[in-house]
């Protein structure tokens, strides 16, 4: 007859082979599972290690002094890379950003993103710039883009040219201002004319915005509206009586999908990144507590 | 009282073998899990540009890099890296670099903190005026450039490839661009430009937003800015150096090409 096998005595037997491969199972996975344990939390970044990890150079108070960035302060300094450096160099690199980190962490004992303007200003704006990055990194689909693009056709168009002569109508004239028109609709000369050209564009094509600056605005309006070729009717301003002869008004059109996707691109995440900081903004009033002073609120 | 029967020395036998081919498994996968580390760690220590001169370190760039690179660049750049002019996305293959001259470390940096892409680390120093618009340059004050004075310097440009063909233009687009244009200030006075703000080498085969007379002048008249996103955060730094490596190899002769 065998033993009772539930036992609590057959169990913990070491005489029972069965009982005597268990416990040594026991033991073995106990064993196994605080190695696995062990390399976990003394290797893993953000907790305390006794090595430094592959990506770093150093730690400061477990600060990581990364690596890309000892290679970029090197390339930086002496345009040398990590073989090419001498041990000068390395040691020159590595003592400053050590420095530099120390000095951050000092910084944030004494409290200084409260009272120094460029710290609090280089934090607020390094906080919007994850943000941005973020927006950046959600690529959008074609699909979205093109139809960012559709939406707003109008802030793609292309600059207008406008290339014309400005006449002002001689207060000795023998013609009426509408006769000078017709005849100059009709090719006659200004100059047989008696019209007297004006100092106003005479550099040949100009853009839109080049040519609002430079034309009235009553001219520049009624300019815009005539095709290439035409004469305007005469306009009256408070220097005189101005006729338009244009020579060129190539009109703003839409540019091609193909053509624009880079700004249109910019523009999306641009946006994107508005409606990301608007969200930030609120999740942070959100988790704050704030709270107003009496005649604040 | 249940009764236990004597187990078979078959029974003993299978398993035996069955513990001991778990064992054996667990020993092999934590081995090779501590080779892979190791191999990862030698990445991470080398020097970023001697490491295509190791077949072992490639071998372990490459493995790591090229699903990287299909996971977070490709979208762009294409599965094999060779651009795409419609997103105006760099072919990666060659050795023309907006900025850089193609060192694996130079490349960690834009996978890191990108272009233009909000990181201050990122390359954010310059973009391409739009000098047919009021206001060129948000950065600082760029005067404007007339339709004219546009199609003059257009007309240079394309003369730094010999490609002009009205040379009077092309000397008057050199004054502008010597001058009031300011092109020299990022482009160089030969325009071999300047890889240390992204600045294009002009005289160059390699266009990223076409060559033509038609696309420069667009170019020149709307202006230009790509973006590269920033990965700093979604990645490891063992994947941002596999695949800076991964991207320098595609333009390495020396190094074996990857299977695609």
């Amino acid at each position: 007859m065998t033993a009772n096998p539930t036992s609590a005595e057959a169990i913990w037997s070491t005489d029972d082979t069965a009982a005597r491969r268990s416990l040594i199972l026991c033991a073995a996975g106990a064993v196994l599972g605080l190695i696995i344990a062990g390399i976990g939390l003394f290797t893993a970044k953000g907790t305390r290690t006794s090595a430094v990890p592959a990506e770093d150079v150093a730690l400061v108070n477990q600060v990581p002094i990364l690596m890309s960035d000892y290679l970029l302060q090197l390339r930086a300094l002496y345009d040398v890379s990590l073989t090419e450096a001498s041990a000068e160099q390395k040691k020159k690199v590595l003592d400053d950003m050590i420095h530099e980190e120390l000095y951050v962490q000092r910084g944030v004992e004494l409290g200084l993103q409260s009272d120094t303007i460029e710290v609090r200003a280089a934090l607020a704006g390094a906080v919007e710039a994850q943000v941005a990055a973020d927006a950046a990194m959600a690529q959008p689909a074609e699909v979205e883009l093109h139809a960012y693009y559709d939406a707003h056709t109008g802030n793609y168009a292309s600059e207008g040219i406008l290339e014309l002569e400005d006449y002002r109508v001689a207060p000795q004239s023998r013609l009426q201002p509408p006769a000078l028109a017709e005849a100059l609709r009709h090719g006659a000369n200004p100059a047989q004319l008696g019209l007297i050209r004006t100092a106003t564009m005479q550099d040949g094509e100009e853009f839109y915005f080049a040519a609002k600056i430079h034309l009235p605005d009553a001219l520049y309006e009624a300019a815009t509206r005539l095709q290439s070729g035409e004469v305007s009717e005469p306009l009256r301003l408070a220097d005189g009586i101005h006729i338009l002869v244009i020579k060129q008004n190539t009109h703003p059109v839409p540019r091609s999908y193909a053509e624009v996707r880079d700004k249109v691109l910019q523009d999306f995440i641009a946006e994107q990144v508005k409606v990301l900081a608007a969200g930030n903004d609120r999740f942070l009033r959100k988790r704050a507590d704030i709270t107003l002073a009496r005649g604040f609120e | 009282m249940p009764i236990k029967r004597p187990r078979s020395p078959t029974s003993i036998a299978i398993s035996a073998v069955l513990a001991i081919a778990g064992l054996a498994i667990a020993i092999v996968a934590l081995v090779l899990h501590v080779q892979r580390q190791r191999r990862a760690d030698a990445l991470l220590r080398a020097d970023p540009d001697r490491v295509l001169a190791s077949s072992e370190l490639t071998r372990t760039a490459l493995d790591i890099g090229r699903p990287a690179f299909a996971r977070r660049c490709a979208g762009c750049h294409g599965p094999r890296g060779d651009g795409d002019p419609l997103k105006n996305t760099p072919d990666l293959r060659d050795d023309e670099y907006l900025y850089g001259s193609g060192k694996p470390d130079e490349i960690e940096q834009i996978v890191l903190y990108g272009i233009r892409a909000g990181p201050s680390r990122g390359k954010n120093l310059a973009s391409m005026p739009a000098y047919g618009r009021a206001k060129p340059y948000a950065g600082e004050p760029i005067p404007p450039l007339s339709p004219a004075a546009i199609a003059d310097v257009t007309e240079f440009v394309l003369s730094l490839s010999g490609r002009s063909t009205h040379r009077e233009a092309a000397t008057r687009g050199r004054m502008i661009y010597q001058g009031a244009g300011g092109c020299y200030d990022c482009h160089s006075g030969d325009g071999h430009g300047d890889p240390g703000i992204g600045a294009p080498n002009l005289a160059a085969a390699v266009w990223l937003y076409g060559g033509s007379a038609r696309s420069i002048t667009q170019s020149i008249t709307y202006g230009r800015a790509g973006i590269c996103p920033a990965f700093a955060t979604r990645i490891t730094p063992l994947e941002a150096r596999a695949i800076s490596l991964y991207v320098a190899s595609l333009s390495n002769p020396t190094t074996p090409k990857p299977n695609l």
